[in-house]
């Protein structure tokens, strides 16, 4: 898996790119918590490389969620794939998700 | 699929030679068994139930992952049994350490699901199996049988709420799957790990080794 991490503006953009699942989640979590450590609050997950999401990536969104909240900003998701989202959709997170169908249209949503 | 066992004579001398020479099938037995169902169904009718019960069987990833290998299902429990041979072919969940960290994953990402009355808790046991046969008694059927089969059930038991109880022999294969792995960091479901319990079990003569986490 590979993560990229760029700037929009306040906004970080993560793409994640592979597959995220038992062997890597660790590599997101790192990512994502320093971030949160750094006072990012505004958070867009690029999910458009990302082929494989296993229930320990999911919990990984679901810490990265609950962080960007606690800190008053958001999580967006966008450009999923139809496999993932099929996942998101079994699992229920796309109950608890914004998920936007590209970037610009996240990107709006701060 | 399994061996189907089945001889009408209870005096058979050939059905015990064929027992004697019967192949073991070692891996992964697992138990998940949801909790609180039955209450469940007496407190609400059937639209809350089984909706809940639909969710819950959804979120849980290994029986999306391994739909070969669910065994049977008794209501709200489940049972899957993982040989070695299918467990390496899966590309990330092919070791115990993976296993065990999916699992405390699905828990974990249950009891923190943001939108209430949506899933019901698990409870779940594992167990690395070596006295195992691939066998049925009722044709084409799948099942498995042997002393660790019923070891593992015996392990659900000990179970409760958002626990996961595992053997110690499973727990030595995750650490040894660990070491292996190369990892810089320890997983949170390992320091989650209990120290070592011995349990009496009915039916099994020597005292039993066995850890749990509570997520």
């Amino acid at each position: 898996m590979n993560i990229d991490v760029r700037d929009s503006g306040s906004v970080k953009v993560v793409a994640v790119d592979g597959r995220l699942d038992t062997t890597n989640y660790n590599e997101l979590e790192a990512v994502v918590n320093k971030l949160i450590n750094e006072g990012v609050k505004d958070v867009v997950f690029d999910l458009s490389a990302l082929e494989y999401i296993s229930s320990s990536g999911l919990r990984v969104m679901l810490l990265t969620l609950k962080k960007t909240g606690a800190a008053g900003g958001k999580l967006i998701l966008c450009n999923m794939k139809e496999g993932i989202r099929e996942i998101f959709e079994i699992s229920g997170f796309t109950t608890i998700f914004t998920i936007m169908p590209d970037m610009n249209d996240a990107l709006n949503q701060f | 699929m399994a061996i189907y066992i089945h001889d009408k004579n209870p005096a058979s001398l050939t059905l015990g030679d064929q027992l004697k020479a019967l192949p073991k099938t070692p891996g992964i037995c697992m138990f998940i068994d949801i909790v609180g169902s039955t209450a469940e169904k007496y407190q609400n009718g059937v639209e809350v139930w089984g909706k809940k019960l639909n969710n819950t069987f959804n979120f849980i990833s290994f029986l999306n992952n391994f739909p070969k290998h669910i065994v049977k299902g008794i209501g709200d429990e489940i049972m899957l049994y993982i040989p070695d041979d299918e467990l390496t072919k899966h590309e990330s969940l092919n070791s115990c350490l993976a296993l065990l960290e999916e699992i405390y994953a699905t828990l974990d990402n249950i009891i923190n699901f943001p939108l209430p009355d949506l899933f019901m808790n698990c409870k779940v046991a594992m167990h690395y199996c070596t006295e195992v046969y691939n066998i049925t008694f009722l044709e084409n059927y799948n099942d498995y049988y042997g002393i660790d089969i019923d070891m593992t059930a015996r392990l659900t038991k000990k179970a409760v709420t958002n626990r996961i109880v595992i053997s110690e022999t499973f727990f030595k294969k995750v650490v040894e799957d660990l070491a292996a792995s190369g990892r810089g960091y320890t997983p949170e479901v390992i320091s989650k790990i209990s120290d070592k319990y011995i349990e009496d079990f009915k039916g099994v003569p020597e005292p039993v080794e066995l850890r749990v986490i509570d997520v």
